[in-house]
């Protein structure tokens, strides 16, 4: 055996700066599970989600919370799980938690999560994001998937003025890149 | 020369002077000026020259509608041509020049085109340069495109940045003058998101150019209150210098805000910005644009729209000319003279046609000097204020097909037919002439809009303003014409031309546009559309409706090329995906190569290597020796997961997947519907309802959303789940003969003998002491070789660790080239044969279509054209002179055979240099080929000039029993 330790390298390298008064922030430190809904077992899934996680099940457009954990409807029979993790296969956790209830698979390698806020946050996403981002059209805890600058995209309201933006993360960089130049010259 | 032409009032700044140069000269304006008002104020008069006779032109309108004043802004990069100066916000240090002419402005060599004249008319280009036909594109087209046409291009990089955006509204409004203003008070009181944009530097339309007041204030106050009241509101949006340039499907619409146009640098920010705004109501108040009369040589300098003159004198405290004459056919001319009185301009006539006058020659070559009238009087002007009438400006109303019809009281063409989804029209542009009329549709447009979108009516009237007579009498072109009248000034159409394009049979509107380029360029014949229409339905004998109008499309004015592109340029044209190896490949001498948005290595460069070949050799050779490392993480993943996920995949591959044992991967052949293989792949089976497929790299996004299609539509009652992991594994092909020794040090507790571990094994495992890792026996270079993935973030510390435990071995990262190399040697078909044409049996996997089972595109895989008697098939081949270098693309001919596609007998699909063998070798696929193998044909390439002497082998060059995967 190799003398060799797996380290993880963040895919932005925990990028973490501001511009012009809005904060972009790379979040390496959530865990990302989808849970499929198998055919049939909706009111069971529901059921599970709340013993395990003590979290509603969201409707399509929208995300649960419940202290770290966040629930977002990915598709109609699809769940995106949030939560704090640093383990390199959160996946057996979610298995037991669940009960096995739902189908799981890991996606923390999949996106790359990128808080962004700040009191003008919306200036730049404007710029970014085709969906109508106005305070009471897209309220917190909604969520979307679109498409920013020709890249899949997902985004949740988490707060008044802040926002997770999720994409493919072998495009990180050109993600990160596109946000950047909206926060830059939306200022 | 200071500002001769400046006169007191107006809305200009005089507190903030401001110069400028203008063909080099200096002159000075005032904050709120345009470069026509400045010019104008400095008494320049000849502004340009016209685009096919290089007639001198002047300053024709003070809008979006000018066809003559195109000039060139700035210098070096950022050099702009064709700028109509009308609309060019003057800022100190602005530098301006004419363009489109040979020597100076005032002295234009290519003037003498202008006595040519009568050999010009419409479509000359068509008649007179038919032959030699040759001569086309090498003499006549350059020479006319040097002599026609506008301004030029710096051909540099252009040094700003633009950028689009995306906003959403309950109502837009398009135009801030009287309608819309009053119309977005309404709709924002009651609570609506409105965007009310405006493609003015200054809110209030045709109020700042007249001399009305509304509710007791005069005009321009007004606006300005209700301007910034709006602007103050939460919910609205008030976009000045912002032109609404289209109407798009669903209530889209696409605008141009101009950012930093008016600023001398743009400090790095968007100088443009192109907003793709949905909206659930629009309201058009575009007002109206003013016409000419046709008369000779009526587009001299200083010959004017009259509404024009009002806007210099009232908002820019400029007068066109010391002494103006007025040539109207309707209540606008008095209106003209009286506001050119109250400044102490001299008006020496007042033509109304009504009254039987009319002007019919102007004097004067670079500028006026008289008009002659109708009675043959001469009349001392070096300015005549003209107006035709005004047309409703309808663009918008027409970008879904919209048409508009005939108003005969306003004689202009108002909305009509149907209107873009959402949209309503008020104000002059949906002939409501006058200031309260429109004031009036404004606020009933915006009512009607609270109405629908809330369900309540709110309480509003409409500002009170005097309502002004606005009485026309159409007049189109004076009689007894001498000499030309222009009526398209951008692309020098006169009547002339318009009579004999239709004398010569062009009598559709859309025809005669097209043969005469009537309503063609950057103005988009604003000002002459309805005068063309009008002469070509006199020339007709008909009425304008009966004659039509041509219809408008985006963009309403010019929209820059730079604007519409956004930030995709240079490296930001499309998005970059890169490995998980990316940087250590980048330490280690790759060269990359684009695969569709990723950048994989195709070769790894060591010192003295000189050329890509000695890589690519080389890694094939320490590879098929020793062992050899791929980054192969682009391949698609899909995990499949669900209680019917070997149901659903059995119904997806064309061979059986049902049974496949847990701990084992599967080759499996995706057929479309109509029975051709479109990709291929693995497909590995963790546990009883658990699958992971590859894809290959260009199809990963087709293949999931093929089968997102069948989960969804074909088989909902199906328990399946799909999710892409394509970038949440890092993924590492390990090939070669050592490649279980090196896997030894790195995976744990795991047998990989072979028969603990046998080809085509699957399991998930950890690695380097307890990493999760999933570990696949598969092979696409032949050799003994597996994959193995860990997640994408530890992609970086897998390849270094790889890299480690492979020292003792000598072991060689490999690229893309190396890779299908080694493909071509083992015969495994890629992107080359899968080309959209190829069936099953063509690939010789004419047995890996289940008969057994349906799946997609098995059946018709069987019709009888799939199953060809020629029966095609993927052969190898190689030179019969080992030194000849073969080339995919080439056909084969039997030899003896002429050099015909009747005697084609197939293609060349890929090749490469095999280190293996020592020289080039080739798969393709040629008829009857399974029965052909040892003969030899001819590779036959005429566009490379190539016909080279092949012998028809078995397309595994290398290994055909397979002995080495399996080892």
């Amino acid at each position: 055996m190799v003398n060799h330790t797996l380290t993880p390298t963040p895919f932005l390298g925990g990028y973490d700066q501001s511009i012009g008064g809005i904060r972009i922030r790379e979040r390496h430190d959530l865990g990302l599970i989808s849970m499929a809904i198998p055919l049939g077992d909706d009111a069971k899934v529901k059921k599970a989600l709340k013993a395990a996680y003590g979290v509603a099940e969201p409707s399509a457009t929208k995300s649960t919370v419940k202290g770290d954990v966040r629930i977002i409807r990915s598709a109609v029979d699809q769940m995106l799980m949030l939560f704090p993790n640093d383990a390199p296969n959160p996946v057996p956790d979610v298995k037991s938690a669940m009960k096995d209830s739902v189908w799981v698979t890991d996606q923390s390698n999949t996106w790359v999560v990128l808080e962004v806020s700040g009191d003008t946050v919306r200036d730049a996403l404007e710029r970014l994001c085709p969906i109508d981002l106005h305070p009471d059209t897209f309220a917190k805890n909604a969520s979307a998937r679109t498409v920013m600058e020709h890249m899949g995209a997902l985004i949740v309201r988490t707060g008044d003025n802040s926002f997770l933006l999720m994409s493919a993360s072998s495009s990180a960089g050109s993600f990160l890149h596109a946000v950047e130049t909206s926060a830059k010259y939306a200022s | 020369m200071s500002q001769i032409n400046r006169l007191k009032g107006g809305l200009v700044n005089r507190g903030n002077a401001m110069s400028f140069t203008w063909n080099g000269k200096s002159m000075s304006g005032f904050e709120g000026d345009t470069l026509a008002s400045a010019l104008l104020a400095n008494g320049e008069r000849l502004v340009g020259r016209s685009f096919k006779y290089h007639r001198p032109r002047g300053i024709f309108s003070s809008g979006a509608e000018e066809p003559n004043a195109l000039v060139q802004l700035r210098k070096g990069a950022a050099q702009e041509p064709n700028t109509r100066a009308t609309v060019a916000e003057l800022f100190d240090g602005l530098e301006a020049t004419s363009q489109n002419h040979r020597g100076p402005l005032a002295w234009d060599l290519m003037s003498v085109t202008d006595l040519m004249a009568p050999f010009f008319g419409a479509g000359f280009y068509y008649k007179t340069f038919m032959w030699p036909a040759k001569l086309w594109e090498k003499l006549y087209e350059p020479a006319i495109r040097a002599s026609a046409g506008l301004g030029r291009l710096s051909k540099k990089p252009d040094p700003d940045v633009y950028d689009h955006g995306f906003l959403h509204c309950d109502l837009l409004i398009t135009g801030a003058g009287p309608a819309g203003l009053a119309a977005a008070m309404v709709a924002a009181k009651a609570g609506l998101r409105v965007i009310i944009a405006d493609e003015d530097f200054l809110p209030g339309g045709r109020l700042n150019a007249e001399t009305f007041e509304v509710d007791g204030q005069p005009g321009p106050s007004w606006a300005a209150a209700k301007a910034a009241e709006l602007a103050d509101m939460p919910n609205v949006r008030f976009m000045t210098r912002t032109t609404v340039y289209g109407a798009f499907d669903h209530g889209i619409y696409g605008l141009l805000e101009r950012k930093t146009d008016h600023l001398a640098e743009s400090g790095g920010k968007p100088r443009q910005i192109l907003w793709r705004v949905y909206t659930k109501r629009s309201l058009l108040c575009a007002g109206s644009t003013e016409r000419a009369i046709a008369f000779a040589n009526n587009e001299r300098p200083g010959v004017m729209l009259a509404g024009a003159v009002r806007d210099y004198v009232n908002r820019y405290g400029v007068t066109p000319g010391q002494k103006v004459a007025v040539f109207t056919n309707n209540d606008d001319g008095a209106r003209t003279a009286d506001d050119l009185k109250a400044q102490e301009v001299d008006v020496s006539a007042v033509i109304d046609t009504r009254k039987g006058q009319y002007v019919a020659e102007a004097k004067g070559r670079r500028g006026l000097k008289a008009i002659v009238l109708g009675d043959g009087s001469v009349v001392e002007a070096d300015c005549l204020a003209v107006s035709g009438g005004w047309s409703p400006n309808v663009h918008l109303t027409c970008h879904q097909r919209g048409r508009p019809s005939w108003n005969d009281e306003i004689a202009g063409f108002v909305p009509g037919g149907e209107l873009p989804p959402g949209m309503t029209v008020a104000g002059a542009a949906n002939g409501a002439m006058t200031l309260g009329a429109a004031l009036a549709s404004g606020v009933a447009a915006a009512k009607a809009a609270v109405k629908d979108l809330t369900g309540k009516s709110p309480r509003a009237s409409a500002p009170k303003a005097g309502d002004e007579t606005y009485e026309v009498q159409p007049y189109w072109e004076v009689p007894n014409l001498k000499g030309r009248a222009w009526v398209d000034l951008q692309n020098d159409v006169t009547t002339k031309d318009i009579r004999l394009s239709q004398k010569e049979g062009f009598r559709s509107v859309e025809l005669l546009k097209r043969y005469s380029t009537l309503g063609m360029a950057t103005d988009q014949g604003k000002t002459s559309n309805v005068l063309g229409l009008a002469v070509l339905a006199e020339a007709a004998g008909k009425s304008i409706p009966e004659t039509g109008t041509t219809i408008f499309r985006p963009p309403y004015t010019p929209v820059p090329m730079g604007a519409f592109a956004g930030r995709a340029r240079g490296q930001d044209f499309r998005p970059v995906r890169k490995t998980p190896s990316h940087n250590w490949a980048a330490e280690n001498g790759a060269d990359f190569v684009e695969v569709g948005m990723w950048l994989r290595a195709q070769w790894f460069k060591r010192p003295g290597e000189k050329g890509w070949r000695d890589s690519v050799d080389r890694e094939v050779e320490m590879t098929r020796k020793s062992v050899g490392i791929c980054d192969v993480t682009t391949l698609g993943k899909i995990d499949i997961q669900g209680r019917d996920a070997a149901e659903f995949l059995n119904r997806i591959y064309s061979n059986p997947f049902l049974k496949v044992p847990v701990g084992k991967v599967r080759y499996g052949l995706m057929l479309r519907e109509d029975g051709i293989c479109y990709d291929d792949g693995t497909t590995a089976r963790l546990s009883e309802n658990h699958f992971v497929m590859t894809t290959t790299t260009a199809n990963a996004v087709l293949v999931f959303r093929n089968m997102e299609f069948a989960r969804q539509c074909l088989w909902p009652d199906l328990d399946v789940h799909l999710i892409s992991t394509t970038d949440g594994w890092a993924q590492f092909a390990v090939a070669g003969p050592n490649s279980r020794a090196l896997l030894s040090k790195v995976v744990d507790d795991l047998d990989l003998s072979n028969e603990g571990f046998p080809f085509m094994a699957c399991s998930e495992c950890t690695v380097f002491g307890g990493f999760p890792a999933r570990l696949f026996r598969i092979s696409f270079s032949g050799e003994l070789a597996y994959e193995i993935a860990v997640p994408a973030r530890y992609g970086d510390s897998m390849i270094r660790g790889l890299m480690k435990a492979g020292e003792e071995f000598d072991v060689t990262p490999y690229g893309t080239e190396a890779l299908g190399v080694m493909r071509i040697e083992k015969g495994h078909a890629a992107g080359n044969e899968l080309n959209g044409q190829t069936t099953a049996a063509m690939l010789g996997l004419g047995g890996m279509v289940s008969k057994k089972k349906d799946s997609i595109g098995s059946k018709l895989s069987e019709r009888e054209g799939m199953n060809r008697e020629d029966d095609m098939r993927l052969m190898g081949f190689h030179p019969v002179d080992k030194a000849d270098k073969l080339d995919a693309g080439a056909h084969f001919l039997t030899q003896g055979d002429p050099e015909d596609m009747a005697h084609d007998q197939g293609w060349m699909t890929s090749v490469a240099y095999s280190p293996e063998l020592g020289h080039s070798i080739g798969l393709g696929f040629i008829k009857r080929g399974k029965d052909r193998v040892g003969e030899v044909v001819r590779a036959f390439d005429p566009v490379r000039g190539k016909d080279t002497k092949v012998v028809i082998t078995s397309a595994h060059h290398i290994d055909p029993e397979g002995d080495r995967q399996r080892g």
